[in-house]
């Protein structure tokens, strides 16, 4: 049976910022990167687990106010650092914590013409610990 | 150790000592005016005026 899940309250933060109020959209993708093990003999490829290879993006209206999000990533790039995304506050509701989380590129500006002012940012990397609202 | 505090609500309540846990960037958060540092000099050990050094210093 198909089931949904709605994130009417989802948390984002960013080495220890709560960019909540400011974030629209949020992903994290687990990926164990596979390695060919197929020998002969096999008659269909098979894969092996290696390095994990996660990824956390968000989507983030861009502003450049005192302690904002400009304020907060823009010492961020170029290094590793603690990502949590967080299902919901309610009791029970997940909670992934990536660790060490590089952000590589951060889009100072992302300007159109009668439009909110987006970007697009994405952690690459780490280690994701699973936990809950308690 | 260096004590923190929260400027911004962002990060906690403002005024209350941050911990940062392990992986947290603290330039970063200084650098971003989310926190403070709460670096306290400490006090210079005062001298006693004696006969040969009746002002203290």
């Amino acid at each position: 049976m198909a089931t949904s899940v709605y994130l009417s309250n989802p948390v984002f933060k960013v080495n220890a910022v709560a960019l909540t109020g400011f974030c629209t959209a949020a992903t994290l993708t687990q990926t164990n990167t596979a390695q060919d093990t197929s020998v002969f003999g096999n008659v269909a490829r098979v894969y092996s687990s290696t390095l994990q290879d996660n990824e956390c993006t968000a989507t983030l209206y861009m502003t450049y106010g005192a302690s904002e999000v400009y304020a907060t990533l823009k010492a961020l790039v170029g290094t590793q650092t603690t990502v949590v995304l967080q299902e919901g506050t309610t009791v029970g509701n997940k909670i992934w914590t990536v660790s060490n989380a590089y952000l590589e590129t951060l889009p100072i500006m992302n300007a159109a013409l009668g439009e909110i002012q987006s970007i697009d940012i994405s952690f690459q990397g780490g280690t994701i610990v699973e936990t809950a609202v308690v | 150790m260096t004590k923190y505090i929260i400027i911004s609500e962002l990060v906690g309540n403002p005024g209350d000592e941050f911990v940062p846990d392990e992986g947290i960037n603290v330039e970063a958060l200084l650098d971003g005016g989310f926190i403070k540092s709460d670096n306290k000099a400490p006090k210079s050990a005062k001298t006693e005026p004696t006969e040969e050094n009746p002002n203290g210093n």
